[in-house]
């Protein structure tokens, strides 16, 4: 992976249009979004689509990009969350939402790593905040996962989950009241 | 309800950096974000606060087919492509509307550099051979225009519209080297019309591997041997002969 000067020098590039710049950072971050996106909407197809919109985005979009306040990769992963989120929000729409939800977001097949629990265990060991976040229960780091790694709303969030609407839209906000407290203390984020 | 409040403002932020915000509130949300900057602040901390948990996403490499996709899509070259448009790095229409200004604009320039031509009778039909650079804003219409004979010491600065620097600052011009070279400082940039800049050297010694040429504004009075700030315009640097 590229540094973060290398990216947003890259991004300054793209907004000349420059298309070597364009190829690099297709190049250097293009696995890492489409990851993201697939985590989101385990269609491997359909993560493509996205990822190639949100690359047309940033083509068209670069200068939009503020390196005061976002790094790079941030910028561009949250270009392809809300891409990805708002696809399958409108798959659901279409299938009418009124298939119920079962259990099976949370059993995403046979890559282990993949499961929204361990990744978010992994995000906190990797930002060494594990610590620090050893007191969330169960139930916020399963909510905070879902909601992060598989765009689900509260409403499913309590179905999948088994637990009343109140509690888990307390479990979302506790979970990330408490990792943004500790990002802060760990020093990983100012804000 | 004020959704502009900066608690409303934050657990609204919380959500659509989560995910979690959906519907009417996130097309609602989504449209204070383009018209309210402390929106964007508060979307962008909590998207900070989130990061860690995407770097842990495992990679999946996408299928060769999805850059030929988007390369076609946007129009890009090829990467072995060669001549004006790889100079340019612009696509086909971007590279066409390049050539033409610097054809006719040069024109004109060089008239004004060489006043003795429009005495000549025989019209030559070949430019001199020259460096030539078109600085383009983000939004890829030309501003600035560069232009030197081969063998000359003047470089001509002609500006296609109006920049002026900011209150302290002044506009500078760099050149950088093919390969990723330090770039260096060419000269001062007027806020308009057309200035020529005295170089230290010929232009073919200058100039021979420069790849691009950038502007920045830089604090008047310093001496920096760098840009300090971003480059506001930037273009290709490309030998007319």
């Amino acid at each position: 992976m590229s540094t973060n000067d290398e990216l947003a020098s890259l991004l300054g590039r793209i907004a000349l249009r420059d298309q070597r710049a364009f190829e690099l950072l297709y190049r250097a971050t293009s696995a890492h979004l489409l990851g993201v996106a697939y985590a989101v909407m385990r269609d491997r197809e359909r993560a493509e689509d996205v990822l190639q919109e949100a690359f047309v985005n940033v083509w068209h979009g670069a200068a939009g990009f503020r390196s005061s306040v976002a790094t790079p990769m941030t910028w561009l992963i949250n270009i392809v969350r809300n891409k990805a989120i708002d696809r399958i929000r409108v798959g659901q729409a279409e299938r009418n939402s009124s298939v119920p939800l079962d259990d099976e977001a949370l059993q995403v097949g046979d890559d282990e790593a993949q499961q929204p629990q361990r990744l978010i265990e992994a995000g906190f060991l990797r930002a060494r905040i594990d610590g620090c976040m050893s007191g969330l229960s169960a139930g916020q780091r399963q909510a905070l996962a879902l909601a992060y790694f598989r765009g689900l709303v509260h409403a499913e969030i309590a179905q999948t989950l088994g637990a009343p609407l109140g509690t888990v839209k307390a479990w979302v906000r506790r979970g990330s009241d408490r990792m943004r407290d500790c990002l802060r203390a760990a020093g990983v984020t100012s804000a | 309800m004020n959704l502009l409040q900066p608690e409303r403002l934050d657990a609204l932020a919380r959500e659509h950096a989560l995910g979690t915000l959906h519907g009417g509130a996130r097309r609602r949300f989504e449209t204070l974000l383009a018209g309210q900057p402390q929106a964007r602040d508060a979307l962008e901390r909590w998207q900070e606060h989130f990061a860690p948990l995407a770097a842990v996403v495992p990679p999946v490499q996408p299928r060769e087919a999805v850059w030929q996709q988007l390369s076609q899509r946007l129009r890009l070259q090829p990467a072995g492509a060669t001549g004006w448009r790889r100079w340019l790095g612009m696509p086909v229409l971007g590279g066409a509307l390049a050539g033409v200004l610097i054809g006719v604009v040069l024109g004109a320039v060089v008239l004004q550099q060489q006043p003795q031509w429009l005495g000549l009778e025989v019209v030559r039909d070949k430019l001199p051979p020259s460096y030539v650079g078109v600085l383009s804003n983000p939004e890829g219409k030309p501003v600035v225009l560069l232009s030197s004979r081969r063998q000359g010491r003047v470089l001509m600065a002609r500006m296609l519209q109006p920049l002026p620097a900011p209150p302290g600052l002044v506009s500078r011009i760099w050149a950088f080297p093919e390969g990723g070279g330090a770039p260096f400082l060419v000269g001062s940039a007027p806020a308009s019309g057309i200035a020529p800049m005295a170089l230290p050297d010929t232009s073919e010694r200058l100039f021979a591997k420069v790849e691009r040429l950038g502007l920045s504004f830089e604090p008047a009075g310093a001496s920096p041997t760098a840009p300090s700030t971003p480059l506001v315009v930037a273009g290709p640097c490309v030998k007319l002969w």
